[in-house]
C-alpha cells in the first residue's frame, strides 16, 4: 500500500479536481475552483508529511525517476510531463478569457429597514403575514386562502417558477441568474415571509446594488397585485413546495422553522 | 396471475379478430397490461393538486391557467390525444397517457411530472384522466392493438437521402416547408379539432417535438399520426416501414441541437464583412443561442409568444461590427392586417461602470440604443431609458441588410466600431452587453407584445499577443532546466 502513496495522492487530487468540475452545477467561477484546488494540494501536502516514512514512500517514485532507477517509459513520461503541464497552467494564465465578465451576487441580500410598496412605507421587521394568523383559528379558511394563492401563481409565477415550483417553468431557462427553486431548502424555506413579501412587491429592481439587480428579471409585484394577493400567493409557494416559512420565536428569542 | 393471463388471452383474441377482419397496413402488438389498479379518489387529488390548474377541475381544458399558455392545454372530453403509439384514430393506451405525464410535452408548458410525481401517482393519473372522457370511449372501445416499433435502422446517409425525395414526393413540405422550417404554403392558418390556430412544426427544433425527438418517436408520429392535429399518420401514402424510418431518418437530420452562450464572439475578418447573410463569411462564422421568453413583466404582458430562441452571429474587421440575427418564422408579415414582423437588439449608450441598465429598454439613469428592423419599415433606430420612454433617433452609420427566405429571417446589423455620440463603442477584448427582442407579427406581436432576453455579451475576440504564447514557453523551459539540474544532482550521487 505505502508504495503507492504518490500516486494515491496524485488521483486524490484529479479527483477532487473533476468533482467540483464536473460534478457542481452552476460550474463555480475558475477563482473559486482555484482556492479549493489550492487548499486541496496543500492539505494533501501536510498528510503526507506529516509522517517521515510516508514522506519517503511519496517521494521514493519521483526519486526513482530522477536517479533513473524507474522504467524508461516512466521516466520520459514524468520527465516530459513536468515543463508540459507547466508549460500548460501558464497559458491557462496567459490566454485572452472569452468568459462573460464574472458579476458577483449576494443571493439573499440583507431586506432594508423599510420599504415602500402600494404607496406605503412598510416596516420590514414587523411586517407579518397578516393572512397566517387563520392558521391555528381556522384552518379551513386558511386552505380557503391558500387555493386563491394557488390561481393567482398560476396566473402570475408559474410561467419561470415551474408548474412544480421547482424554477424551472416553461421561461426559466430565458433567465441568468434562473428564477427560485422554491422546493430547494435553500430558497423560501429558509426565509421569513416578509423577506419573501420584500422580494415579490420589489422585485429585482428594487434589489440592493449587492444583489446586481439588473440581472434579476422579478417583476415588481406591487404594480400587478394587491396585498392580499401577494400574501396569498406567498401562502401557496410555502403549502405547495411543502415548506414552512422561518419564524422569529419573540419569547425565546431564537429563530426556528 | 390467472386474471392476468385470461385478460392477456382476452386482448390477444380481440386483436386477432380485428386483424382478420381489416388486414392493418402496419404491425401491431397486444397493449401491454397496466401495472397499477385504478383508485381514483386517490387520482381526484393528484389531479386537483398538480393538474387542475391548467386542464380544469372538469378536464375541459380550461384552469385558471389556460389562457396564458400556448398551446392550449388539452381538453380531455373528447379523449382525442396526439401523442399515442395507437393506429390513427384510436384511443391511447394507458402507457401512452402514463409516458406523456411522465415526460412532458417539449416545446409546451407540460412539465415531465417524473420528477415530482412518484410512478404509482402518476399511474393514478393516467387513469383518472380517462374519467373526463365524456363519450364513454375508454369504456367501450380501449385500445387492444398498438403499434410495434422495431429496432431503428442504422442512420446513414443512404437512408436520409431516400428519406429527402419521400419528403418531397409525399408533400411533406406542404406544410413543414422545403426545410423544414414550418413554412410551407398550407401551414397559414390551420386550426386544431377545438378550431384553436395551430402551426406545423419547426424540424429544425427537435426540442420542441411534442412526442420527443429521438428517431423511433418520429417514426411512430408518421405512424400513428396526431389526432386532433392536421398531422395524419403516414401509414396509408407510405405503407413500408422501412420508408418511413427513412423519412425519420431525413427529419432527424435536419434537427440541430440549440447551443446557448453568454457571449457572442465575434471572429476578426481581413476585408469587408459580406452584406449578404448567405455568404460563406457568414455561413462560417460561429453562432450562438439566445433563448427567449414572454415579456410579462410590463402591461401590456405577454404570456404566449411564439419565438423561444434567436440565433445569432457576429464579425469585425478594422472599421466596422456587423452582427447577424436570424429566426425562423413560417409567416412573412409586413404589417398589412397584422403587425409586422420585428426584432431588436439593445446596447448600452455608454460602457458600464457597475450597473447595467434595466434589461427591458433601460432606466432613467442608463438609457439603451436600441437598433430595430421591422417588416414594414425596415430599419428603425431607437433610444429609450425604459418603456415609456422610447424615442426615434437618427439611424447615423447603422446599416441593415436583410433576407427572408424559406421561413427564416437573416438580419444584418453593422455599424463602424468607433461610437459616434451616445453610442457605446467596439473595442478587441472589450466586452459590451447585449439583448435581444423578437416579434412575430402573424401571432399579434408588436409594442411591448414581445419575447425578449436578459442581458448577455458580444466580444470582438482579440488576437492573441505574443507574450502570450511566450509565457508558458519560457516556463516550460525553465521546469525542463530544473529537472535536468536534479538529474544530474541525483544521478551524481547514485
Amino acid at each position: 500500500m505505502q508504495r503507492w502513496t504518490l500516486h494515491i495522492a496524485v488521483a486524490l487530487w484529479l479527483s477532487v479536481l473533476f468533482g467540483l468540475k464536473l460534478g457542481v452545477r452552476p460550474p463555480m467561477p475558475a477563482s473559486v475552483l482555484m482556492i479549493y484546488m489550492t487548499l486541496t494540494t496543500i492539505g494533501i501536502l501536510v498528510f503526507v508529511a506529516a509522517n517521515e516514512e510516508r514522506f519517503q514512500a511519496f517521494l521514493a517514485p519521483l526519486k526513482a525517476v530522477f536517479a533513473g532507477r524507474a522504467p524508461k517509459a516512466a521516466q520520459i513520461a514524468v520527465l516530459a510531463g513536468i515543463p508540459l503541464l507547466a508549460g500548460w497552467g501558464a497559458w491557462l494564465r496567459t490566454a485572452p478569457s472569452l468568459d462573460a465578465p464574472f458579476e458577483p451576487r449576494v443571493v439573499h441580500p440583507e431586506p432594508p429597514t423599510s420599504f415602500s410598496s402600494h404607496g406605503k412605507r412598510i416596516d420590514a421587521a414587523t411586517l407579518k403575514n397578516p393572512l397566517r394568523a387563520a392558521q391555528e383559528k381556522n384552518p379551513a379558511e386558511l386552505e380557503k386562502l391558500t387555493q386563491q394563492g394557488k390561481t393567482i401563481y398560476y396566473q402570475n409565477c408559474f410561467f419561470c417558477h415551474g408548474d412544480a415550483l421547482a424554477g424551472d417553468g416553461h421561461f426559466a431557462n430565458a433567465f441568468s441568474p434562473i428564477p427560485a427553486n422554491f422546493r430547494d431548502v435553500g430558497t423560501i424555506s429558509m426565509l421569513q415571509e416578509s423577506f419573501v413579501y420584500w422580494r415579490v412587491a420589489t422585485g429585482g429592481p428594487g434589489l440592493p446594488k449587492g444583489a446586481t439587480p439588473w440581472l434579476s428579471a422579478m417583476p415588481v409585484w406591487q404594480n400587478f397585485l394587491s396585498e392580499d394577493e401577494i400574501w396569498k400567493a406567498i401562502l401557496y409557494i410555502y403549502a405547495g413546495s411543502g415548506s414552512t416559512p422561518r419564524t422569529w420565536d419573540e419569547e425565546g428569542g431564537h429563530e426556528k422553522h | 396471475m390467472r386474471n392476468i393471463e385470461r385478460l392477456l388471452l382476452t386482448a390477444w383474441l380481440m386483436a386477432a379478430s380485428a386483424f382478420a377482419a381489416d388486414a392493418p397496413k402496419v404491425k401491431t402488438e397486444a397493449v401491454k397490461a397496466t401495472p397499477v389498479a385504478a383508485d381514483l379518489d386517490a387520482g381526484k387529488k393528484l389531479y386537483q393538486r398538480w393538474c387542475a390548474q391548467c386542464h380544469g377541475d372538469e378536464g375541459k381544458g380550461d384552469g385558471p391557467a389556460a389562457d396564458f399558455v400556448y398551446p392550449r392545454p388539452r381538453n380531455f372530453t373528447l379523449a382525442i390525444f396526439k401523442v399515442r403509439t395507437t393506429p390513427s384514430g384510436q384511443l391511447p393506451t394507458d402507457h401512452d397517457l402514463f409516458n406523456i405525464i411522465s415526460k412532458g410535452l417539449p416545446g409546451t408548458s407540460m412539465p415531465a411530472w417524473e420528477k415530482f410525481i412518484s410512478e404509482t401517482d402518476r399511474w393514478q393519473l393516467a387513469h383518472y384522466v380517462k374519467t373526463f372522457d365524456s363519450l364513454g370511449l375508454f369504456k367501450d372501445e380501449p385500445a387492444k392493438e398498438q403499434v410495434a416499433i422495431d429496432a431503428p435502422p442504422k442512420l446513414t446517409d443512404e437512408l436520409i437521402a431516400k428519406g429527402k425525395t419521400l419528403y418531397k414526393e409525399k408533400k411533406c413540405w406542404q406544410c413543414h416547408g422545403p426545410l423544414g422550417r414550418g413554412d410551407g404554403p398550407s401551414a397559414q392558418g390551420m386550426k386544431d379539432e377545438w378550431g384553436f390556430p395551430i402551426r406545423p412544426v419547426n424540424f429544425t427544433k427537435s426540442w420542441r417535438f411534442r412526442g420527443g425527438d429521438r428517431i423511433e418517436d418520429i417514426y411512430r408520429t408518421f405512424t400513428t399520426g396526431f389526432n386532433g392535429t392536421p398531422m395524419p399518420s403516414f401509414v396509408d401514402s407510405i405503407p413500408s416501414a422501412d420508408d418511413r424510418w427513412a423519412l425519420a431518418a431525413f427529419v432527424k437530420s435536419l434537427a440541430r441541437p440549440q447551443k446557448n452562450a453568454q457571449v457572442l464572439k465575434a471572429a476578426l475578418v481581413d476585408g469587408e464583412i459580406a452584406a449578404d447573410p448567405y455568404a460563406k463569411q457568414w455561413e462560417d462564422a460561429e453562432f450562438a443561442d439566445f433563448p427567449l421568453a414572454g415579456q410579462i413583466i410590463q402591461e401590456p404582458r405577454w404570456f404566449k409568444p411564439v419565438h423561444d430562441v434567436i440565433t445569432a452571429r457576429a464579425l469585425y474587421n478594422d472599421k466596422e461590427i456587423a452582427i447577424l440575427l436570424e429566426w425562423d418564422d413560417g409567416t412573412n408579415n409586413k404589417g398589412e392586417g397584422k403587425p409586422a414582423d420585428q426584432v431588436a437588439l439593445q446596447l448600452p449608450t455608454q460602457p458600464i461602470a457597475g450597473e447595467k441598465p434595466y434589461f427591458i429598454l433601460g432606466d432613467d439613469k442608463h438609457p439603451v440604443d436600441s437598433w430595430r428592423w421591422n417588416a414594414r419599415d425596415g430599419l428603425v433606430r431607437v433610444a429609450a431609458a425604459g418603456s415609456a420612454k422610447q424615442a426615434p433617433r437618427d439611424a447615423g452609420s447603422l446599416v441593415a441588410q436583410v433576407s427572408y427566405r424559406d421561413g427564416q429571417y437573416r438580419v444584418i446589423l453593422r455599424r463602424p466600431l468607433q461610437g459616434a455620440a451616445g453610442e457605446i463603442g467596439f473595442e478587441a477584448g472589450k466586452f459590451v452587453p447585449i439583448a435581444f427582442q423578437l416579434w412575430d407579427g402573424d401571432n399579434g406581436e408588436e409594442g411591448m407584445k414581445m419575447s425578449l432576453s436578459t442581458w448577455y455579451s458580444v466580444l470582438p475576440l482579440p488576437a492573441t499577443p505574443l507574450s502570450a504564447y511566450l509565457w508558458p514557453f519560457g516556463i516550460g523551459l525553465l521546469a525542463l532546466g530544473g529537472e535536468v539540474w536534479l538529474l544530474r544532482r541525483m544521478r551524481r550521487k547514485s
